[in-house]
């Protein structure tokens, strides 16, 4: 069941983060944009705690690429902006922590 | 919820209440829908529980004081009011002295309310 | 009389303490309105209103308010358009000396 498309834009140390997880849950999907893209970093703290939620993960390519995190991030599938499109048609609700 | 309730909304409001100018812009968004009779809900989460102290005296700074304006909510028939209880917690805010009542909701409560939601705007 | 610049573009008073009854009888005759008993509770509960919640209110609070504070019998929008014809809450906010409000179209 597809439930709220989160999207996140700021960072692991950020309030976002911290909103987020606090509400996120198996069903949602996130898609890390921007600061958003750290949160994937494998072997971190904040990258287990985002799988461990049981969203679906999503990062938006370019801003990975332009982090220079795109071969750091495991267990996230990579969206274009069409991707993201596709994403907001697919739940009923989405939620913007930034 | 049947076919023919108007859409539900959740403002959801996540700013300290003099950091910047966002807190008081997403109350202005929950009024005004308010206004027009759309069944609005409205979650403090996170530093926006901070607009929830009482006594606050933005008059100092000259700014519009968003406690006092808080007090209103109940004229405009917003009476479902919830707050992150792990946020209230954190910053050790007396909740049965906020400037509106409020209902606490763990993690998957919110979860729930956004879910319960039609559309949900955050800020 | 305050002359013109006292006021902004849309006639409401720019400054809160600028205001005083022989204000709101200019405001109101520029409105075409002749203020009558009935007029000044209104206005006067506008000034309440503002002084406890720090803003101009909405026509829905200002009738709840108006019910709360006077008796269902003038918390009701007919009452006030009698009064205040056409748009209530922004037509009483101007002549009480208080800001536009935020939500009125």
């Amino acid at each position: 069941m597809t439930v709220i498309l989160h999207t996140l834009n700021t960072s692991p140390g950020s309030a976002g983060f911290t909103d987020c997880l606090r509400v996120i849950a198996a069903g949602d999907a996130l898609l890390l944009m921007g600061d958003g893209v750290y949160g994937a970093i494998a072997d971190t703290a904040a990258g287990a705690t985002l799988q461990a939620s049981g969203a679906e993960i999503y990062v938006l390519t370019a801003d990975t690429a332009a982090a220079g995190v795109s071969n750091l991030i495991k267990g996230a599938n990579h969206v274009d902006m069409d991707g993201f499109v596709a994403l907001t048609e697919r739940f009923p609700r989405q939620q913007a922590w930034y | 919820m049947g076919a023919v309730d108007k859409k539900s909304v959740l403002v959801v409001v996540r700013r300290s209440p003099y950091g910047s100018s966002l807190a008081r812009a997403s109350l202005d968004v929950a009024l005004a829908a308010a206004a027009f009779e759309q069944p609005l809900r409205l979650l403090f989460m996170g530093d926006g529980v901070l607009q929830l102290l009482a006594k606050q005296e933005s008059e100092a700074i000259g700014v519009k004081n968003i406690g006092r304006l808080l007090t209103s909510l109940p004229l405009y028939d917003i009476e479902r009011v919830y707050v992150d209880a792990a946020a209230a917690t954190r910053y050790g805010i007396d909740l049965s002295n906020a400037p509106v009542t409020t209902q606490a909701l763990d993690g998957p409560g919110i979860h729930q309310l956004m879910t319960d939601c039609d559309h949900v705007l955050g800020f | 009389m305050l002359c013109t610049n006292a006021f902004d573009q849309e006639g409401f008073l720019r400054k809160l303490s600028d205001w005083e009854p022989q204000v709101a009888e200019q405001i109101a005759r520029a409105e075409g309105l002749e203020l009558t008993c009935a007029h000044w509770e209104i206005l006067h509960l506008l000034r309440d209103y503002y002084r406890e919640y720090d803003a101009s209110p909405a026509m829905r609070p200002l009738v709840k308010y108006c019910a709360l504070q006077l008796g269902a019998d003038k918390g009701r929008s007919i009452y006030l358009m009698s009064l205040f014809p056409g748009s209530p809450a922004k037509l009483g906010s101007k002549i009480a000396g208080l800001p536009k409000p935020d939500n009125c179209l």
